[in-house]
């Protein structure tokens, strides 16, 4: 599967980010093609989520240009993001507990009939239409979120990107915290997403999460780039000599 | 359990307000049976609990509103009174009563802003933010007034419409306040349950990163809800004025914390994202029944704030077990 001809869903180039005195990102090139899935790595601190945070509106880049579909954009914040078909799930900050899971699919986003009244009846069976795409069988769209366990959590998160037509979804660190059981339910969901077509960064210090779904990898440290490779090219070992050798060298 | 759907009666039994309405239930049963010939029950003490209990109570639903989505309001009692005295000053500057209640009521909102936009601005937490206001419009309040009671007699100036609309009685019986009070907990429980506004506050108050992730603008909703409150208090104090019949420098004082413990009693969690407008406003009536039958009984006043002290605990207690029965229902 060669895919660097084409044109990337996503591109940025030469990002910086500053934040007070730390330099978090020093230049930064990184694209995702269309149906691609990226694995990002890196030790904590390499910049990894400074970087999708700037690429879902959370954050602005100080410099650097960011390309979606070819064309130059300004993402100044998650709305901008989400108007392009970036959804991003946040590690465990993605849903509020105590809403049901009808209202968090829906939340910022609610089918409303008049003078924003929001349409229950909709915003139910939609629900479960989007959890039922994604494989998952919840009993009601009426249950509150603090009720699932954590891969069904995640599975509501993925969900909404889903419902919502994205384009490209980012999923930061979605297996920290779970069972195995239930990372291998992320994984899952993950799959999904790539036989719909949708292109995935899926950020990771767990290298072995992230090896048996991503097509390529992009190691990251300091806020530097030190690696972008093919699956086909490497192995797990070569990578996670990659991530420390780049922790230490300077 | 198992279906997700569960039956009427049981939804009922396990709901936060179910609680909230035995402790509200027994204390009326209790202030009917005990009080000296049965005064808890008299009509003119109804009349007296539903017009004066109305005006803390309609504070409440506005307090309670702000809870859920993750902040505090101290300043209501010290907005109440400010606007008691912007609604003095106008009156003595004779302008038209409709123009009073309405600058009182937008001074209000005004006031309500203004604690929203420091809060969500200079990023303080509400708590501090409005302990703050409190301190400073009830010390100006007090600085302008001279600390004195003044008289406010309404009924001097020919107006139709102003008295009947805050004080009358529907019907001959019904206090206008009560009728206030239930037209506001709609239009709030409207707002909060069915409305996609509502969503955004259960949303800011129960994560606000992830609502912020999702392009609510948590900051908008949060000086909204302020704004709910202070507009409550401005319309409480053409209320209170339209009443008494005069300005006193200390309206609303002790009202921050009971309206607080109204909203806790109701079920409504203190860290947000937690509530109902039926809670709070079950919350907000068993408040103003305390204050007035523990009156009505001849019970010295100070015992009052015993008994809060109980029903607080009592409330937050059966509704953390409630919960956890909850919980176990949806495994």
């Amino acid at each position: 599967m060669e895919r660097q001809n084409g044109e990337p869903l996503v591109r940025m180039v030469n990002i910086h980010k500053w934040f007070g005195r730390v330099y978090a990102l020093r230049g930064v090139d990184f694209e995702v093609y269309r149906g691609e899935t990226v694995g990002l790595i890196g030790d904590n601190g390499a910049g990894k989520s400074t970087l999708i945070k700037i690429l879902s509106g959370y954050h602005q880049a100080d410099q650097g240009e960011i390309y979606f579909e070819g064309q130059k954009v300004r993402i100044s914040s998650p709305r901008d993001a989400r108007k392009l078909g970036i959804e991003t799930v946040y590690q465990e900050q993605a849903l509020a507990p105590n809403l049901s899971i009808a209202r968090n699919i829906f939340m910022g986003r609610e089918p409303v009939r008049r003078w924003g009244i929001i349409d229950r009846k909709v915003m139910n069976e939609e629900s479960m239409k989007a959890l039922a795409n994604l494989g998952l069988r919840l009993r009601s769209p009426d249950l509150p979120v603090v009720t699932l366990s954590g891969g069904e959590r995640q599975g509501v998160a993925i969900a909404r990107a889903l419902h919502f037509k994205a384009k490209l979804v980012i999923l930061d660190e979605p297996t920290v915290a779970l069972s195995v059981k239930e990372v291998e339910e992320v994984l899952e969901f993950v799959r999904q997403l790539q036989r719909e077509g949708i292109s995935v960064i899926f950020i990771t210090h767990n290298l072995y999460h992230a090896y048996d779904i991503a097509e390529r990898f992009v190691v990251m440290a300091r806020g530097k780039k030190m690696a972008d490779v093919k699956k086909k090219d490497t192995s797990p070992e070569e990578l996670s000599q990659l991530v420390i050798k780049s922790a230490f060298a300077e | 359990m198992n279906d997700g759907r569960m039956s009427l009666g049981r939804k009922l039994l396990l709901s936060r307000s179910s609680s909230v309405l035995i402790v509200l239930v027994v204390l009326v049963l209790g202030f009917a049976i005990l009080s000296p010939e049965h005064r808890f029950v008299d009509p003119d003490n109804l009349k007296v609990l539903l017009s004066l209990g109305s005006e803390f109570s309609i504070i409440a639903l506005g307090v309670g509103l702000l809870m859920v989505c993750g902040e505090f309001d101290l300043s209501v009692g010290s907005i109440l009174v400010f606007c008691s005295f912007v609604f003095l000053r106008l009156f003595e500057a004779q302008v038209p009563l409709f123009f009073v209640a309405l600058t009182t009521i937008l001074v209000g909102a005004a006031l309500g802003i203004i604690n929203g936009l420091i809060t969500v601005r200079a990023q303080i937490p509400s708590f501090v933010t409005t302990l703050g206001t409190m301190m400073m419009w009830r010390g100006l309040a007090l600085l302008f007034s001279g600390g004195e009671q003044k008289g406010c007699d309404v009924s001097t100036v020919p107006s139709r419409y102003f008295l009947p609309f805050f004080t009358g009685r529907i019907g001959g019986v019904f206090p206008a306040q009560a009728f206030w009070f239930i037209v506001f907990a709609v239009f709030l429980g409207i707002l909060l349950h069915y409305h996609r506004f509502g969503n955004w506050i259960y949303a800011t108050g129960d994560n606000r990163d992830a609502a912020r992730a999702m392009g609510i603008n948590t900051d908008l909703v949060k000086t909204v809800c302020f704004m709910i409150v202070g507009v409550l208090c401005g319309f409480v104090a053409c209320a209170q004025i339209a009443r008494t019949a005069c300005f006193t420098s200390r309206a609303g004082e002790g009202w921050e914390l009971k309206a607080v413990a109204a909203s806790v009693v109701g079920g409504t969690s203190l860290r947000g994202g937690v509530g109902s407008m039926v809670g709070i406003f079950i919350g907000a009536l068993t408040i103003s029944v305390i204050e007035n039958g523990l009156v009505v009984m001849r019970i010295p006043y100070f015992w009052t704030y015993v008994v809060f002290g109980l029903v607080i605990l009592f409330s937050v207690l059966s509704s953390m077990y409630i919960e956890k029965k909850q919980r176990e229902a949806h495994r």
